[in-house]
């Protein structure tokens, strides 16, 4: 009896950890974004007013951030730094398979792959219009995951929680 | 046969149910659809198997061989 008990508890627990774990991919993807941008933005500035290298201007542009995208920009400084033949965009790419716990799915990822084809390849000018433009782009796929987020992070909780009382019950 | 089969089947009408509301909710209808309709199939099978013992009992009982 208190086996099954036991048992029923390890089970509920073990379900409701994988519905919020999975939950949680929903929260953290827009917040990531949102970090994203405003480094983004924090780039620009470095770009455009204080003109400093760019391995330099990517590890202040996190100034305040902290978690999976400061991680990136930070090992994508190192990396530029440490590797001087690395192009911005192998950099990025290399920075992207390295980085944990990052959960930027593919548009995102591609759209950073691209911007980062054009980081230093071009004038002051040119590099502040492909930063306009993936703002603008990032801005977009940040509320379409929002809208997801609001969507699935409660579906995934509610079955997480209930799908391990129907096993609990099938079982028992 | 056990009162504990109906507590059972309560059961997971309830949780079958709150599924078809948090999937709907969610806008995957057709989720929420199968799921009910694999929270029927499991219940029948429960119910299939007490009717089985049901006719066996009838058999038994009349002589029916």
């Amino acid at each position: 009896m208190w086996l099954k008990i036991l048992g029923s508890l390890l089970v509920v627990i073990a379900g409701t950890c994988i519905g919020f774990s999975l939950a949680g991919r929903y929260v953290e993807r827009p917040r990531q974004i949102r970090q994203l941008i405003s480094c983004l933005s924090a780039l620009k500035s470095h770009i455009n007013y204080v003109a400093v290298p760019l391995p330099e201007a990517l590890s202040q542009c996190t100034g305040g951030i902290t978690g999976p995208v400061a991680d990136l920009f930070h090992t994508m400084a190192e990396l530029l730094k440490s590797k001087g033949w690395l192009t911005p965009q192998a950099a990025m790419l290399q920075a992207l398979t390295e980085t944990d716990r990052l959960v930027l799915s593919k548009p995102e990822r591609e759209i950073i792959a691209v911007f980062s084809a054009n980081l230093g390849g071009m004038n002051r000018e040119e590099q502040h219009k492909s930063l306009d433009l993936v703002h603008e782009q990032l801005s977009r796929i940040q509320y379409e995951a929002e809208k997801i987020c609001d969507q699935n992070a409660r579906m995934y909780r509610y079955l997480g929680v209930c799908g391990s009382l129907a096993v609990v019950i099938v079982l028992v | 046969m056990g009162i504990d089969v109906l507590f059972k089947i309560a059961g997971v009408g309830i949780l079958i149910s709150v599924f078809h509301t948090a999937l709907k909710q969610a806008g995957k209808e057709d989720m929420a659809h199968l799921c009910t309709l694999a929270g029927f199939a499991l219940v029948l099978l429960w119910v299939v198997q007490l009717l089985g013992r049901l006719f066996n009992t009838v058999q038994d009982v009349f002589k029916l061989f």
